[in-house]
């Protein structure tokens, strides 16, 4: 498991009523005659993380939910440049700032051949705001009611501003209310709106589906049939891919990109990831409480040779704590390298031989330890000591919770596009208590504040605390990653998606 | 032989009820939280607190132990944490890939080793010895992760005469059998030869080439029924750890067998899994070595239990 944060960034850092507007439009076409497009051939595709679930409330993976994608449908979907466009939901807008109003997708009907409408949304959302038991259940506790209005209307409130509600609407699929009944039985066999019908999965080995031949989206999908297989063993996905097996594999490391690009018919793709690496600090304890070391570390540390030569390019300087693309992105000072600065800052506070731990989730990052390690000289070099402890996941995690740490190796991918999960769990005094311990009135007040639907409000506020946090040098933020995948070249269609899905409703094979 | 089987019975269930208290009380005092590692990195403190207590893992010691012992007695072991489904459903949908994969590999491993063990030791000296010492120790010595990436670029990527990972077909067994086999089979081959020698060197073999018998008779009906009986202990003890779980070879063919399941389950933390596994695999260990016992007398009619 990576770690994934999935935040839906609501509907556009830009204007919604634009989104709104193109909802509209598409609702207004005539629906094309779906299913007369040609679909043949078959898709199957290799994840690295497993699916444990087809609950889509009770997991919060990445696979998962692209896997997930094609069985149900979201209210709202997520471009590969974090737009937020209709799905079931045709349009959305803030009614105040707690009041979220949905217009529902009208003639769309669940496998079983039963209407999509109001009573769909109003089960599937009460139920994960209120049933604890549910992984994803903690990100709604903001939400206060849930209720139709109308057949095809819906209206959310929320205790507090939740502006980032339609962002995490676009990783939660619809459930038929029939669901209800039997939970267990319905998660065996599930039926939703979407592309794909269900046929057959293997917990955590694979799953089958079928394409969907009434589905309200014309010509999709494109292929008769699409098979996920769960592989983490990164060498078996690329072989599977090489031998023909497989036309998709998501998470390919660098040092592979050039075996993949090496064989006949297989392509390699790339994007920036919506996933920042910045490693955290312990903030509450000595040595790195002190800011001055944390900015000697910072300029001790050559990202672009890390970018290079241990990353082979597949890396992306960070210039903001948001990767570009999100609201809250902004273009921040570089955090340049100057180790005679850093020995500088080091004499003034007075350090020396000075030492400082880093904790490693042992296997959880590829070449994180060589990372580190590469790390470990460049600090050295300025006469900072790096301790490095490679710790199997829940240890190091323990030891976090614990605060026994000073330097933390970690990432976040901006899941649901949007960054007020990332800001309100780590930078809040509640949310960093057993994290980081940072603690900044200022930033807290900015992060309550930029939780309103209006994204010009947001972007304001967000920029005002990422400079703050910048300066602080609050973590040691690194690069950005870049999301690589190996296909083959008889797909048509196929995107590369910045926050690691693997969609293919779109997509066909020649 | 009655009271003997029931002796062993009854210990066996000791030995099994202890393996339970210690798999459950090991699983609570490892570092680490479930609900922390169910929930993304980062989630609120209030909702590791609440998944935990939903959990039941708020729950005493004693209490969680005694709801335990209850519920495997009525055949339920609890919930998976991380499927969200009962924890022996989830173990016994990787029984036929893990079942299938053992014996494929015990097969091979029979076949192979005891042959390669038969040959060496008749073959004695030959450079036929030579070449079969030299593949038993690359056997015991190749690391099973590296050669099943080798065979699976050879047979799946290059050659693609088999699928190079998965459970679909009986071709997709081939590999990973091949590859779990590898260090067994190169056990039982050197165990047999030096069992074989020590045999073919008894007066009644002597005995039998001087009456006569045929050599296919010497070695096959008299040295090798009596080789067997350590070839037969180690090739009961493997299948007891096969089963137990093949844990890089699974992960090297994506074989969906219980090995990794349960290195996964202890990573996250699913308690149940990992006690269901443990459980489930201890009691067939614990019979496996019971039957073989047994066997003995079989095999070796001076053998007798009281």
């Amino acid at each position: 498991m990576r770690e994934q944060h999935p935040r839906f960034d609501h509907i556009g850092r830009r204007d919604f009523l634009t989104v709104s507007a193109a909802g509209l439009a598409l609702a207004g076409a005539p629906a094309l005659a779906a299913g007369q497009a040609k679909r043949s051939g078959e898709i199957a595709a290799g994840l690295s993380e497993r699916m444990l679930t087809l609950d889509p409330a009770n997991h919060y993976s990445i696979s998962t939910t692209s896997v997930l994608r094609h069985l149900f449908d979201p209210l709202i979907d997520v471009t590969n440049d974090s737009k937020f466009v209709p799905a079931l939901a045709e349009t959305w807008r803030p009614v105040n700032n707690t009041t979220w109003r949905f217009t529902l997708r009208k003639g769309v009907t669940f496998h079983d051949g039963t209407p999509f409408n109001a009573d769909s949304v109003v089960f599937t959302l009460r139920r994960v705001q209120s049933n604890s038991k549910l992984i994803k259940s903690f990100v709604y506790q903001d939400i206060e009611s849930v209720e139709k209005d109308g057949d095809y209307g819906v209206i959310v409130t929320s205790k507090r501003p939740f502006g980032s509600l339609p962002a995490h609407l676009t990783m939660l699929g619809m459930l038929p209310p029939s669901a209800a009944k039997n939970e267990e039985a319905f998660f065996q066999k599930p039926i939703g709106t979407g592309p794909f019908r269900f046929a057959s999965w293997t917990h955590g080995d694979q799953i089958a589906m079928t394409a969907n031949p009434t589905y309200w989206k014309p010509g999709i999908p494109k292929v008769e049939k699409v098979t996920f297989r769960f592989i983490p063993e990164l060498s078996t996905r690329t072989a599977a891919l090489r031998a023909g097996e497989l036309q998709v594999i998501d998470r390919v490391t660098p040092d592979l990109v050039e075996t993949l690009k090496g064989t006949r018919g297989v392509k390699v793709l790339d994007v920036p990831a919506i996933e920042a690496q910045r490693w955290v600090f312990q903030l509450g304890k000595e040595p790195v409480k002190d800011q001055r070391l944390r900015q000697a570390i910072s300029l001790a540390i050559d990202r672009g040779v890390i970018i290079k030569e241990l990353l082979r390019g597949y890396g992306r300087p960070v210039d903001s704590p948001v990767p570009p693309g999100l609201i809250g992105h902004m273009t921040l000072p570089a955090k340049v390298y100057d180790p005679e600065k850093a020995r500088q800052i080091l004499k003034q506070a007075g350090y020396s031989n000075v030492s400082v731990d880093i904790v490693l989730m042992k296997d959880f990052y590829p070449k994180q330890l060589e990372i580190t390690q590469a790390v470990a000289a460049m600090l050295g070099d300025v006469g900072i000591k790096l301790n490095i402890k490679n710790l199997e996941i829940a240890s190091a995690r323990e030891q976090r919770t614990a605060g026994t740490y000073d330097l933390f190796f970690s990432g976040w991918a901006h899941m649901p596009h949007d960054p007020d999960w990332y800001f309100g769990q780590w930078f809040t005094k509640a949310g960093s208590e057993k994290l980081t311990r940072y603690t900044n009135p200022r930033v807290e007040q900015l992060i309550a504040e930029g939780r309103v639907p209006d994204p010009k409000v947001r972007q304001a506020k967000y920029e005002e605390l990422e400079r703050i946090v910048w300066d602080e040098d609050a973590e040691l933020w690194l690069y950005y990653t870049v999301a690589i995948y190996g296909i083959s070249d008889r797909l048509r269609n196929f995107e590369a998606r910045r926050d690691y899905y693997v969609l293919l409703s779109d997509v066909a094979i020649a | 032989m009655r009271t003997y089987i029931l002796r062993r019975v009854a210990q066996s269930a000791l030995t099994l009820l202890g393996v339970s208290v210690l798999v459950f009380v090991i699983l609570r005092v490892l570092p680490g939280d479930p609900a922390r590692m169910l929930l993304p990195d980062g989630a609120p403190e209030s909702a590791v607190a609440e998944l935990n207590r939903q959990l039941g893992l708020r729950e005493p010691l004693i209490v969680q132990y005694g709801l335990f012992l209850r519920s495997v007695a009525h055949g339920d072991f609890g919930q998976s944490f991380q499927y969200r489904a009962p924890a022996l459903r989830v173990v016994l949908e990787r029984l036929p890939a893990t079942v299938q994969l053992t014996v494929a590999a015990m097969l091979v491993t029979i076949a192979a080793g005891v042959s390669l063990g038969i040959i060496t030791a008749v073959l004695r000296g030959t450079r036929y010895d030579v070449a079969g010492t030299i593949v038993a120790v690359l056997g015991q010595s190749l690391p099973n992760f590296w050669l099943g990436i080798m065979l699976i670029l050879l047979f799946g990527v290059a050659l693609r005469w088999l699928p190079t990972s998965g459970f679909a077909s009986w071709t997709s067994l081939v590999l990973p059998a091949v590859t779990l086999a590898a260090f067994p089979t190169a056990l039982v081959a050197r165990l047999t030869r030096s069992s074989m020698l020590e045999i073919l060197n008894r007066d009644y073999v002597r005995t039998g080439r001087a009456k006569g018998l045929t050599e296919q008779s010497v070695v096959l009906r008299h040295a090798l029924r009596n080789a067997a009986i350590p070839v037969l202990t180690v090739i009961g003890l493997q299948i007891g750890s096969l089963l137990g779980g093949a844990v890089i070879t699974e992960s090297v063919f994506a074989w969906p067998g219980m090995g990794k399941l349960i290195v996964d389950a202890i990573f996250f933390r699913d308690f149940p899994v990992v006690q269901t596994v443990l459980i489930l695999s201890a009691t067939v260990f614990v019979a496996i070595n019971l039957l073989v016992d047994l066997l003995y007398t079989v095999v070796d009619p001076r053998i007798r239990y009281s």
